[in-house]
């Protein structure tokens, strides 16, 4: 929640008194996307906290968009509601306008210009989208706050995105790595590795627990499944 | 006359703190340095008494700001025989504020050859932590048995302190408290006593960021203490299916270099006491 | 007779008690005034031509422009009131343009399309809207070009109604030039007869001889996107017909 600061008068009542907004919390929370070859897997943890005090112990921050489209978003909770709600919103009149569905492309391009509208007061979001492509290859976008986006092959975003990411550099795209095969990664292994590291990232970061819940997007649907995380 | 040599900080370190770079870093940090941070104990701690003692419990969670800097640390520290104490704050304050206590108490017992007193413990935990107006960072659960029965206290960073029959601690102190609130009778069975301890513990582990991991648990009596660490292992760490074992030669090596070590040969011996072998 | 309907073709907006819109009407019987603009779809691409009638020799032809690029893969070609076309044009390549901006994609033909028809029904002669006109515009379109559905050729009167075509003809000579179109059209036209088709139909209803510089063509094709003929192109395609 967005609180008030005051700053303690030190001196007298009558002296003025300079009084603070932030307008902006921190509800932690990871998110962590991979593509493949024609698939793509995106996954959050569901905790939502703030301080030390912990709000939910189950809020999806991944968003279905369309069925091929998936966003994962995170930092400050309200304004995440209210980015999701107008996603939805131009998702809708860009169907009733054009007679087709968002490409995963397009989405990405305008949630871009959303978030750049707001440069000077922006979405304290972190954005992911993952989805397929117009080939029905898997595809990953990532996003700063204020529209900075490009397309990768895997990317980790929010709380634990600073532990995540150099082990995805790792695990995926094999840096740091001699004379090892660079196969690319099948449904099942990515999967399965971003349940481990997201058991990695709760032994560490205190705002990643309680539970995990992947989106596999692939050309049949979206399959969604929950994995328990420690909740300390 | 034969020269004084002045001793300087890095050769000699006289009692208390030294704070020859405060003016200096006040300078650094308005230039925009940012100041280290210290590891900090978030943590849940309580103390109760019950029917023969003392029960004192603890989480093991360390933070550095929201990251979990040690999964296992332990903040149920050693006065003396018969007195523990628990610490939540700045890691290093707890630590050192108890050793010193622990340390004038040792000297104190030597010197009287009594069993030292918790009410003495804790007079020297304020009085010390007093001193410094608040900036030694250390909430503590002080208990322990001696000759006058069980006693409990909470130290304040401040130097006040509380007399109660059951306290709380921390960061995780109110989720522990409700426990508390809920469950406390007086003069309890250890068995009880110790699982109201270990169950506010895990309401501090569970609803409190600051908290995590294990519960430790110290239990006094008139003659014994239980140090029980990790009573109950809360969490238990996730089973991942992957293997994350580099093949030998994965990481590279950037550069070798092989080096002679150039010597004198300054004398030869040869050993005489070892027979030729001659078979 | 105008006498007669006089209280209903006063307000643009106001219906007849037949239900007829006069201003509106009138706007498309405009449109015959104007000189013909042909479009044919084929497989390929499509294809705009259009009739420019340099009335004195004093005329400097090039300046008269009437096949439009709305964007990349989207051309425009006119009849009717030329300079009521400059505001539904900058319309078409804004909302172009926006698209691509947000979207980083093509805006297909028909959005384009509707987007001008749009603009195109936002008359009315009070004060409602500043800025918007105050009659019909007296111009029609037919945009054609490339999209995920492949060529597109659409035209869209002063109404604002918008019609998919596979050959469509526009302007004074629209009649002849419709029905020759049907004549000459079939499903697997290629695209070069597309474009000899066109000018030989422009050839048969207009007035003045046809010949490189009273005429404008342009092709829409996934390889060249937008293409003006230049006069070199042009003289190669009437030289056969």
């Amino acid at each position: 929640m967005a609180t008030l600061l005051m700053k303690p008068d030190e001196t007298s009542s009558y002296a003025p008194k300079q009084t603070y907004f932030s307008p902006y919390s921190f509800n932690g929370g990871t998110v962590l996307a991979i593509a493949g070859d024609d698939f793509s897997v995106i996954a959050s943890d569901t905790r939502l906290s703030e301080g030390f005090s912990i709000h939910s112990r189950d809020v999806e921050k991944t968003y279905k968009l369309t069925g091929t489209t998936v966003l994962g978003s995170c930092g400050f909770h309200g304004d995440v509601l209210t980015l999701t709600k107008m996603i939805e919103a131009r998702l809708k009149t860009y169907k009733q306008h054009h007679q087709k569905t968002m490409s995963t492309s397009a989405i990405a391009a305008m949630l871009s210009t959303m978030l750049y509208y707001r440069r000077f007061f922006p979405f304290y979001t972190y954005n992911i989208v993952a989805g397929l492509d117009d080939e029905g290859k898997g595809c990953v976008f990532s996003f700063d706050p204020v529209g900075s986006y490009e397309r990768e092959a895997y990317r980790a975003g929010g709380s634990a995105s600073s532990m995540l990411q150099p082990l995805l550099d790792n695990q995926i795209g094999f840096k740091n790595q001699q004379g090892v095969e660079k196969v690319g990664l099948s449904q099942e292994k990515a999967v399965a590795l971003v349940k481990d590291v997201f058991i990695s990232a709760a032994e560490r970061d205190i705002y990643t627990g309680d539970a995990i819940v992947i989106q596999l997007v692939t050309k049949d649907g979206i399959k969604s499944e929950r994995f328990q995380l420690r909740r300390d | 006359m034969a020269a004084v040599a002045i001793p300087t900080a890095t050769d000699l370190q006289i009692g208390g703190f030294n704070f020859e770079n405060c003016r200096r870093n006040v300078v650094l940090k308005e230039k925009g340095l940012k100041e280290p941070t210290a590891y900090k104990t978030g943590t849940t701690i309580v103390g109760l008494i019950y029917k023969d003692g003392v029960v004192l419990a603890a989480d093991t969670r360390a933070t550095e700001d929201t990251v979990v800097a040690d999964k296992n640390c332990e903040k149920i520290h050693y006065i003396s025989s018969n007195i523990y104490c628990c610490g939540a704050g700045t890691a290093a304050d707890t630590e050192m504020t108890t050793q010193m206590i622990s340390s004038q108490l040792e000297l104190h017992r030597l010197n009287t050859d009594r069993k030292p007193r918790v009410c003495t413990a804790n007079r020297l935990l304020k009085q010390m932590l007093f001193r410094y107006h608040g900036y030694i960072s250390a909430a503590l659960v002080l208990g322990g048995v001696d000759s006058t029965g069980p006693h409990l206290y909470s130290v304040y960073p401040h130097g006040s302190t509380d007399k109660l029959p059951y306290v709380t601690m921390g960061s995780g102190s109110l989720a522990a408290m409700s426990v508390f609130e809920d469950g406390f009778k007086p003069d309890m069975e250890k068995q009880e006593a110790m699982q109201l301890a270990r169950n506010a513990i895990v309401a501090g582990i569970f609803n409190d960021l600051g908290s995590g991991s294990n519960v430790d648990v110290c239990v006094i009596t008139k003659d014994k203490t239980e140090y029980l660490r990790t009573f109950d292992e809360a969490n238990l760490k996730g089973q991942r299916q992957g293997n994350y074992r580099y093949k030998r030669g994965t990481t590279g090596v950037l550069k070798t270099q092989v080096k002679k070590f150039d010597y004198e040969v300054v004398g030869t011996k040869v050993k005489g006491e070892e027979k030729m072998e001659t078979a | 007779m105008f006498l007669t309907r006089s209280e209903y073709d006063r307000g643009v907006n106001t219906f007849s008690p037949e239900g007829r819109l006069f201003q509106v009407e009138y706007a498309i019987e405009a449109i015959k005034l104007g000189s013909t603009a042909i479009g044919i779809q084929t497989n390929e691409g499509v294809v705009l031509a259009v009739e420019k009638r340099v009335t004195s020799p004093l005329i400097e032809p090039s300046s008269i422009e009437k096949i439009m690029e709305v964007d990349d893969h989207i051309g425009c070609a006119m009849s009717g009131l030329i300079a009521d076309s400059r505001t539904l044009i900058d319309r078409a390549r804004v909302e172009a343009q926006n698209h691509w901006f947000t979207y980083n994609e093509k805006m297909s033909v028909e959005s384009v399309t509707q987007a001008v028809s749009n603009l195109a029904l936002q008359f009315g002669d009070d004060d409602g809207d500043p800025g918007a006109m105050s009659r019909p515009f007296g111009v029609a379109l037919l945009f054609a070009g490339i999209d995920e559905k492949g060529p597109q050729l659409t035209h869209m009167d002063p109404s604002g109604t918008f019609i998919r075509y596979d050959a469509k003809a526009i302007g004074s000579g629209s009649e002849g030039a419709q029905q020759s179109l049907q004549d000459v059209y079939h499903k697997s036209i290629s695209l070069k007869e597309a474009c000899k088709n066109a000018l030989t139909i422009l050839k048969q209803v207009m007035e003045e001889k046809l010949n490189s510089t009273n005429v404008e063509m342009a092709t829409v094709t996934p390889l060249k996107k937008f293409h003006m003929f230049t006069k070199e192109e042009l003289e190669d395609v009437i030289k056969d017909i």
